[in-house]
């Protein structure tokens, strides 16, 4: 028998039941459907996140004080022994690739302007602040490079703040209370939004120095420096950890680049694809299962069928692979129907809820329409091995 | 046609085509089966959360320094601000009617030593009311000594990792150890099976306080554990803590007070959500299950056509025979379903006994909806074809057309 031939016979077998070929194909597609949706949401929420994460820049490495490495918070970032100093943060500027520098503290004080107050979020940080986090400011200008040890009282308005305490009128130049000291401002933030739940407009900035004064500590919370384009992250490390050494006499403090973070990150939302993805696999399976009923019955079916082509001289290897592809073109039609529906379903998701993040992964649907074909494969075996295995003469009487 | 008879018929059928059935019995038990099994995981996920934060106390109030002005975003979790919470504060907390009892929470890093071995650990300062307000166990020696909470005694209690990575096996009670440029006396080690949300318990040193508060030269507490008498008393003691504060911060209210109760009410939705999106997902299974029904009984119509004819011919009626064939697609569902929950529940126990810590059970609501999706997509399913069999020709069937 040609390929061709053999071809045509499958297909007519396909074909030729109109209905539960739909049927059995539609079990597949709706298998592959959901693989292919769930991993759109998957994938999107990892893209999502990581550039949530990367927002700021990708050459940001982040020392905290205290020797522990875990997420969240660390005690040593609210008290510790061995301050990270202003001093420290400085040194760190000094070092060869590194491009910009600045401290972070953070607090939560009341800020007041002509009798409006409110309650929010008071960072203290550096002048290379639009640089480190990529932000930039709407109107006025940052923080200027003064001496930290003793910064003019200068403060930055986020967005929130400025339209809570100024509504329309103009704060640049005005005087600002933060925690009961007076400030100036001297520009306000560009909108960002939300980052992780933390609300970057509902904050003023201040000049870290500052802060320190007003919260009474010593220890700054975190150093964000960026390092040159190209420069390897793993020299920049060592080149900060050499320097903390020497200036503190130990190892008390912790250096995490935005690329372990970001690994991290990475491999936890792949992991949770990965998850999302095998539990629409249950699905697919038990569409599996749906093929091998089906052979298993249109083996039974057509035994005279059997029969007579091996009476015609067909060997058993063109038997069972007659099966097979019968079983493999039911699989393959409903992955590409299952894959359509999937796409379609998210573009649709897409389109409605913006919000929410999908992305069709290439990859995962090839993935998908690879193992709908490989569970079509499987199916089709142990049916098409037992019309292989027909005696042409049994199977020619069976009717 | 009596019901018994078309249930007889329909069972005969069943029992007649083996291992056409028992792939259709496969697929509905596969379903079934995941369904139950997780949503024993979500379940098991939320009743070990939940359980954790209620062994952290009850009718629990943490009071923590700052405020937002936007009410249920993120709580300031670094508290700092420019009037500490203070010792004081606390203790004036303590007086309300509706408190049982307070524990200060102060919190740093440093390095702890015993001879040549060092580790940075976390150090909480508190008082003797911390062992009962977070549930926690001594295993040996005693937890810090009633008292003044201002009087700085050089003691500590330390976690029991800590105490194994310093001490070893040998006793760590009464040796004295460095923490930061201090010496404290070891009076207690904790038992290791206390668990704790956020922190490792087991690395931690408690000391006095008021000495952590000279040991990081800050007056600032991080935290104020508030535990009230009853779960009546919350809403009381959350409106006296407020009054007291701002009463002693010059009137401005400068703390949040959150209730443990809304952090497990939060945690238990998120779970139940994440429960419920698994089990949906999971439940498509179910469908493509139903489909596979629908396509073996269109299958059995066709191929019992004369069969139908014969009936139809003997006085059977177009309502009789769409009962038989429905009976069918009912019986396939149903005992599918019911093996899904036999394997389901056999997993559970199995992985039960291996992961003792994470205690699964299906829960009930959840095995019942997976047999009523099972069965209502089997019926759903089965009507079409048992409608073609209805509507058979009973003449044009007996001839086998």
């Amino acid at each position: 028998m040609r390929i061709v031939d053999l071809s045509r016979l499958a297909v007519g077998a396909v074909t030729a039941h109109r209905s539960r070929s739909f049927l059995t194909a539609l079990g597949i597609a709706v298998g592959i459907a959901a693989v292919v949706l769930l991993t759109s949401i998957g994938e999107g929420v990892h893209r999502f996140v990581l550039q949530e994460f990367s927002q700021f820049g990708t050459n940001i490495i982040a020392v905290t004080p205290g020797k522990t490495e875990t997420f969240g918070i660390s005690g040593a970032q609210i008290s510790n022994v061995r301050p990270l100093s202003l001093d420290d943060s400085a040194a760190l500027g000094r070092l060869e690739q590194v491009v910009a520098v600045m401290p972070v503290v953070q607090g939560n004080a009341e800020v007041e302007s002509k009798g409006r107050t409110r309650r929010t979020m008071i960072l203290g940080v550096g002048s290379e602040l639009p640089r480190v986090w990529s932000m930039d400011v709407s109107a006025g200008r940052f923080l200027p490079p003064d001496d930290q040890r003793a910064p003019r009282a200068f403060v930055v308005l986020g967005a929130k703040v400025r339209s809570e305490l100024f509504g329309n009128r103009n704060p640049l130049g005005q005087r600002l209370g933060v925690g009961g000291r007076r400030f100036r401002v001297i520009g306000v933030m560009e909108a960002k939004g939300q980052f992780l739940g933390f609300d970057l407009d509902d904050a003023v900035y201040v000049p870290a120095g500052k802060a320190l004064e007003l919260f009474d500590r010593e220890s700054l919370m975190e150093i964000d420096l960026v390092y040159r384009a190209g420069a390897s992250a793993d020299s920049v490390r060592t080149g900060i950890e050499r320097l903390l050494r020497a200036r503190h006499g130990s190892d008390d403090f912790t250096v995490t680049t935005q690329q372990q973070m970001l690994d991290v990150l990475g491999s936890v939302l792949g992991v949770l694809t990965f998850a999302v993805a095998a539990l629409g696999g249950i699905s697919l399976f038990v569409g599996g299962v749906g093929i091998l009923t089906i052979m298993t019955i249109a083996v039974r079916e057509r035994r005279s069928e059997i029969g007579l082509l091996r009476a015609l001289g067909a060997r058993r290897g063109q038997v069972l692979r007659l099966f097979l592809l019968e079983s493999l073109l039911l699989s393959a039609i409903g992955g590409l129907v299952g894959l359509a529906l999937g796409l379609g379903l998210a573009l649709t998701i897409k389109f409605l809820v913006p919000s929410l993040p999908v992305h069709p992964s290439l990859e995962y649907a090839a993935l998908a329409e690879l193992l709908a074909l490989v569970i079509g494969l499987t199916a089709g075996v142990l049916p098409a091995r037992h019309a292989a295995k027909l005696q042409p003469l049994d199977a020619l009487r069976a009717e | 046609m009596t019901s018994r008879d078309v249930l007889a018929y329909a069972i005969g059928s069943v029992i007649g085509y083996r291992a056409r059935t028992l792939l259709t019995l496969l697929a509905m038990g596969i379903g079934v089966a995941s369904v139950v099994m997780l949503t024993a995981l979500g379940e098991g996920a939320r009743n070990y959360v939940t359980g954790e934060f209620q062994s952290l106390g009850t009718h629990l109030l943490i009071v923590l320094p700052g405020r937002s002005e936007t009410t249920g975003g993120p709580p300031p979790l670094l508290g700092e601000t420019p009037r500490d919470l203070t010792l004081d504060d606390a203790l004036a907390v303590a007086r309300s009617r509706a408190v049982r009892r307070i524990a200060p929470i102060a919190i740093g890093s440093a390095g702890v030593s015993y001879r040549e071995r060092e580790r940075e650990v976390m150090i909480v300062g508190s008082t003797s009311a911390f062992l009962e307000v977070r549930h926690l166990r001594i295993s040996s020696g005693r937890f810090l000594p009633e008292g003044d909470p201002r009087r700085m005694s050089p003691v500590c209690v330390l976690g029991a990792k800590l105490k194994h990575e310093l001490f070893g096996s040998a006793s760590a009670i009464g040796r004295w150890v460095r923490i930061g440029d201090r010496r404290f006396r070891v009076i207690g080690v904790l038992a290791s099976e206390g668990r704790s949300i956020g922190v490792d318990i087991q690395d931690i040193v408690i000391i006095p306080v008021a000495a952590a508060q000279a040991l990081f030269d800050s007056f600032s507490l991080f935290r104020v554990l508030v535990e009230a008498r009853s779960d009546e008393a919350i809403p009381r003691a959350t409106n006296d803590i407020r009054r007291i504060i701002r009463q002693r911060h010059e009137g401005e209210d400068d703390v949040t007070v959150i209730s443990q109760d809304a952090v497990v009410a939060t945690f238990d939705k998120i779970f139940t959500a994440l429960t419920l999106t698994v089990a949906g997902i999971a439940s498509i299974s179910l469908v493509v299950a139903g489909i596979l029904i629908m396509n073996v009984m269109l299958v059995a119509v066709s191929q019992r056509t004369s069969e139908v004819g014969l009936l139809k011919a003997l006085g059977a009626s177009s309502a009789a025979i769409l009962r038989v064939f429905l009976a069918e697609a009912t019986i396939l569902s149903l005992v599918g379903a019911t093996a899904g929950v036999v394997v389901g529940y056999v997993v559970i126990e199995f992985v039960d006994q291996a992961y003792p810590l994470l205690p699964l059970s299906a829960p009930l609501w959840a095995v019942a909806c997976a047999v009523a999706v099972a069965l209502v997509t089997g019926v759903l399913f089965g009507v079409l074809p048992a409608r073609r069999a209805a509507r058979l020709d009973p003449v044009a069937a007996l001839a086998g057309r």
